[in-house]
């Protein structure tokens, strides 16, 4: 089994690597991103200073950047739901090596989105009065018990399949690292030594988490479109919108998921584990998601537009032909039509091709979010004047601080944890290995499902 | 001769003339001899529906039927009085008009009816007090929601099983850390 | 399942769990376990469940309004759009907005009662002032998260300033477009400093929070009139308690239940099951002369911030 131990010793190498050595080029990245974090924070203190009165928010339309950030982020954080659970319980082993990174996605999603909202709020001092004084009747406190659950799941989900590398941490940098660092990597890894007892209740606890995890994610982004749907607005009156969410959800994050791990795989060399296939099998769930996005629109906007009922007409109107038809049509083309047709075509059926295609949804899904809430809040609902709304300095520079943390937190924490499963990439390796082996059935004690897709 | 005729017409003139008075005078006479005669309830609560009725008869002794009654309460708001219309009933067979009211406030209640009699140019009325005693609450604010079945009782039992599900599966974190003491076992045992 | 770690010997000295006694690990691993989240759970979770503040009476006020045996005032507005032309006759804005912005020293650009200019369903337009319509199951309070926003047994929907976190869901839940916020620091008159606030005479306003059309129950229970109600030339506006069933312009007293069936009083936007507080009466000024084809109306003005130093204004 030399060659089987030499491609153990490279993977684990590789998931060492980032926490061994440190580039400057990583500190010029990480000075980069506090500096865009810094100047988001400086906008905020404006906006504490004078209130938000700075943004572009007014009475008529009352939610603007913030809340559509919001969205977009508790979206993006379906990523680790998708890949970690979904396809763990159908045991798609393609997805192994970018598992910890997904669910690391998710965690930093909700942090990130979960800021943004505080952000919103017109008293962010009195932010404690949601649990002080919460009402079971508000979708807002739905809201807030849903991403605190989906939050605590994701932590412990994320903590969970990383303890055996974490004492693979342990054990290899035992002696060659800073104290504090020993001490998480010894405390997190909460004394695994692998024997069958440890590695018992491990499996169960993720057979666990995996199937609960996934109707938590679900309820999260359908309660989150519920603070739309559970109004008035016609472009929001709307039965559709849990699924549509949802799916919306999963879209994007599969999306960001390909870009961030397009990032680390060539940052940190991790061409041998995410290979051409990982992004090939993920472009084609885009696309899959990509066609159920547009069923959704379909049916949303051919079921408002047959009938035009009052403020339907206009809001299509708004949409299609007049103020928002710019970002409409480039959500609709280049966020749904554009996955599909770029998984389509066997010259831009590749990597490049699909971090494009990610690229392009990530954006058009923030574009997306966007439309609904300002579009949504637009429509008239007594004889005015349509009013206008457009993001002031403060908000963007808020969401450029909002992206910058998410980005700041992913490349902190490569620096810290193990970006790469590693015993379930061996684990796989492995199986897959032995799958080809022509010696006697003795020697694969691991479970090797049937019609496993292997390269 | 001429003295006979002017006698004659004078006496005819004269006779016109009173005969002319009379009938002027007793027009009105006949109208503003039509009886009335009102009931109002003794004891009404404020909720209870109770009649306000009224009778009308001819001076002859005949029902006048057929003729309609408005009805209007004394009413005092927000330091302003006036009488408020509250409604109508026609004066059946018997001449008696009858209105179904449910009074809304305590204390003494001024209803004044107005009608046209038959052959008067002007309207006529009558007024009469009736006592209300106090009652239950009529109209209720609602008030937000409430569906039977989804309280927050069933929120918190999906909850809560979320919550206890996460709690088992940090108790075996716990049992992970407290098997760290066991023996490693050799290269080769299996998997669950 | 994970590769054993035997194999290397630097796992031959005891792991660090199995050197601190068992019950202390327990607790520590199940606290640390525990106290994520749960703590933002937990006191929903050991309060008293309730429909929390949906209708009870106005904090600080003594005991909802009554009548003289006791049942609760069943606050309501009616307005009689015969008698309304949207002050086109006076020649300046809206009086009943005038009033109400002087008395209650609205911030600009907020009116509470607004008059909008409707098109009729034939030629021409008409006036229908628009106070918060009081819902009696309203949606504001429905989605208001921290019961900020609620509904009082006299039937009116208050806000306390005290409580509002400013989230705005209720911004956008109501469909009347009643509601409105202090994007920035409003700006307040010295004398409203010393006013003590009270969810029914929302002064000062507070910056970041949520306000409006309060229905006035404070100068109702007093025995006085609204504002607004006030400040109509035409007397278009009545105020009225429906447990009462009765209703006043300022001028004259009329029986509410039968003014409104008389008259097929209708409620805005009736179809979303809002069940408003507020009853129209159809029509658009012919009472008081106007021509229903003459549209426009001077635009509202705040001129009471124009003596005050300080606060910022914004726009719709």
């Amino acid at each position: 089994m030399a060659t089987l131990s030499g491609w153990q010793e490279r993977l684990e190498e590789t998931a060492l690597a980032p926490v061994r050595r440190t580039s400057s080029r990583f500190w010029a990245l990480v000075a980069a991103e506090v500096a865009i974090l810094g100047w988001g924070l400086y906008a905020y203190s404006f906006q504490l200073r004078d209130g938000l009165v700075v943004t572009g928010m007014r009475d008529r339309i009352s939610w603007g950047l913030y809340i559509a950030t919001f969205v977009f982020f508790i979206g993006i954080s379906h990523a680790g739901t998708l890949i970690s659970a979904i396809l763990r319980v159908s045991q798609a082993r393609w997805r192994t090596p970018v598992t910890r990174i997904a669910e690391f996605i998710t965690v930093v999603a909700l942090i990130c989105g979960a800021a943004f909202v505080i952000i919103d709020l017109g008293r962010p001092d009195r932010v404690l009065f949601v649990f002080i004084y919460g009402r079971w009747q508000s979708p807002i406190i739905w809201d807030v018990l849903a991403i605190t659950t989906y939050l605590t799941a994701s932590i412990v989900y994320l903590f969970v399949p990383m303890i055996p590398d974490l004492a693979l941490f342990r054990d290899r940098l035992k002696g060659r690292t800073s104290r504090w660092r020993a001490w998480l990597y010894r405390t997190l890894a909460i004394g695994w030594n692998g024997n069958a007892g440890q590695r018992r209740s491990l499996a169960a606890a993720i057979g666990v988490l995996m199937i609960l995890i996934m109707p938590i994610a679900v309820s999260v982004h359908t309660v989150v479109s519920w603070i739309f749907a559970m109004t008035l607005r016609v472009p929001w009156n709307s039965a559709l919108f849990g699924a549509f969410f949802v799916a919306g959800a999963i879209f994007s994050g599969i999306a960001i998921l390909i870009v961030v791990m397009a990032i680390l795989r060539r940052a940190y060399k991790l061409h041998e584990y995410v290979t051409e296939k990982q992004f090939l099998y993920l472009g084609y769930l885009l696309a899959a998601f990509a066609a159920i996005m547009i069923y959704a629109n379909i049916n949303e906007l051919l079921i408002h537009g047959y009938k035009l009922e009052e403020g339907a007409g206009f809001h299509l109107r708004q949409l299609f032909l007049n103020d928002f038809a710019p970002l409409f049509w480039f959500y609709l083309i280049g966020g749904l039509f554009g996955p599909i047709a770029i998984v389509l075509f066997p010259a831009t059926r590749n990597t490049r091709g699909i971090v494009a295609a990610a690229i392009l949804v990530t954006v058009a899904m923030w574009i997306e979010r966007y439309v609904i809430v300002v579009s949504g809040l637009r429509v008239p609902l007594m004889p005015y004047a349509p009013a206008d709304y457009a993001p002031t300095w403060v908000e963007w520079s808020i969401l450029a601080g909002g992206l910058a943390l998410f980005a700041l937190l992913i490349t902190l924490f490569t620096k810290l944890f193990p970006i790469i499963a590693v015993w379930e990439v061996a684990e796989d390796h492995e199986a897959t290995v032995s799958a080809f082996e022509v010696t006697s059935p003795a020697v694969p004690e691991m479970p090797a499902p049937s019609g496993g897709t292997y390269s | 001769m001429n003295a006979t005729i002017r006698q004659t017409v004078r006496a005819a003139l004269v006779l016109v003339a009173v005969g002319a008075l009379t009938v002027a005078l007793a027009a009105p006479a006949v109208a503003s001899h039509v009886t009335v005669r009102t009931s109002m309830p003794s004891a009404g609560a404020v909720g209870e529906i109770v009649p306000l009725a009224i009778d009308l008869h001819t001076p002859g002794g005949a029902p006048l039927s057929g003729t309609m009654v408005t009805y209007y309460l004394h009413m005092s708001f927000a330091g302003v009085e006036g009488h408020a219309l509250i409604g109508r009933a026609v004066t059946d067979d018997a001449g008696v008009a009858s209105l179904r009211y449910q009074p809304r406030t305590t204390g003494l209640h001024q209803v004044r009816m107005d009608y046209l009699a038959p052959g008067a140019t002007t309207v006529e009325s009558v007024v009469a007090t009736f006592d209300v005693a106090g009652g239950t609450q009529l109209v209720r604010s609602a008030g937000g929601i409430d569906i039977p079945g989804i309280n927050p009782g069933l929120l918190m039992l999906v909850l809560g099983s979320v919550w206890l599900i996460l709690l088992r599966v940090s108790f075996r974190l716990v049992a992970i850390a407290r098997a760290g003491g066991a023996d490693v076992p050799p290269e080769g045992d299996g998997p669950r | 399942m994970p590769p054993e770690r035997a194999a290397t010997p630097e796992s031959s000295p005891r792991p660090w769990a199995a050197t601190i006694p068992r019950r202390r690990l327990l607790r520590m691993l199940g606290l640390g376990a525990l106290s994520v989240a749960p703590m933002s759970v937990l006191p929903e979770l050991l309060r008293t469940v309730g429909p929390g503040r949906p209708v009870e009476p106005v904090e600080g006020s003594r005991k909802p309004a009554t009548t003289r045996d006791g049942r609760i005032r069943q606050w309501t507005m009616i307005i009689d759009l015969r008698s309304c032309d949207g002050c086109q006759s006076v020649g300046g804005p809206p009086r009943c907005t005038a009033a109400c912005i002087e008395g209650h020293l609205a911030p600009e650009p907020m009116e509470w009662i607004e008059v909008y200019e409707q098109e009729l369903a034939g030629d021409g337009t008409r006036f229908v002032p628009t106070p918060c319509q009081q819902c009696q199951n309203p949606p504001c309070v429905n989605v208001c998260p921290v019961g900020a926003t609620f509904s009082t047994p006299e039937g009116t929907v208050l806000i306390d300033q005290d409580r509002c976190i400013g989230c705005r869901i209720c911004m956008a839940a109501c469909p009347y477009d009643r509601r409105f916020f202090n994007w920035g620091e409003p700006p307040i008159p010295p004398a409203a400093l010393l006013a003590d606030y009270s969810a029914e005479h929302q002064v000062p306003a507070r910056k970041g929070t949520v306000m409006k059309c309060d229905l006035c129950p404070d100068m109702a229970r007093a025995g006085t009139l609204p504002y607004c109600v006030q400040g109509c030339p035409n007397d278009a506006i009545y105020y009225g308690d429906l447990e009462e069933d009765i209703a006043t312009n300022g001028r004259v007293v009329v029986a509410a239940s039968r003014f409104l069936a008389e008259n097929d009083a209708f409620r805005q936007r009736e179809e979303l099951g809002t069940k408003p507080r507020v009853y129209y009466i159809p029509g658009h000024g012919e009472a008081v002369g106007r021509d229903v084809l003459s549209p426009g109306r001077a635009p509202t003005e705040w001129p009471w911030t124009e003596i005050v130093d300080g606060g910022v204004t914004w726009q719709r």
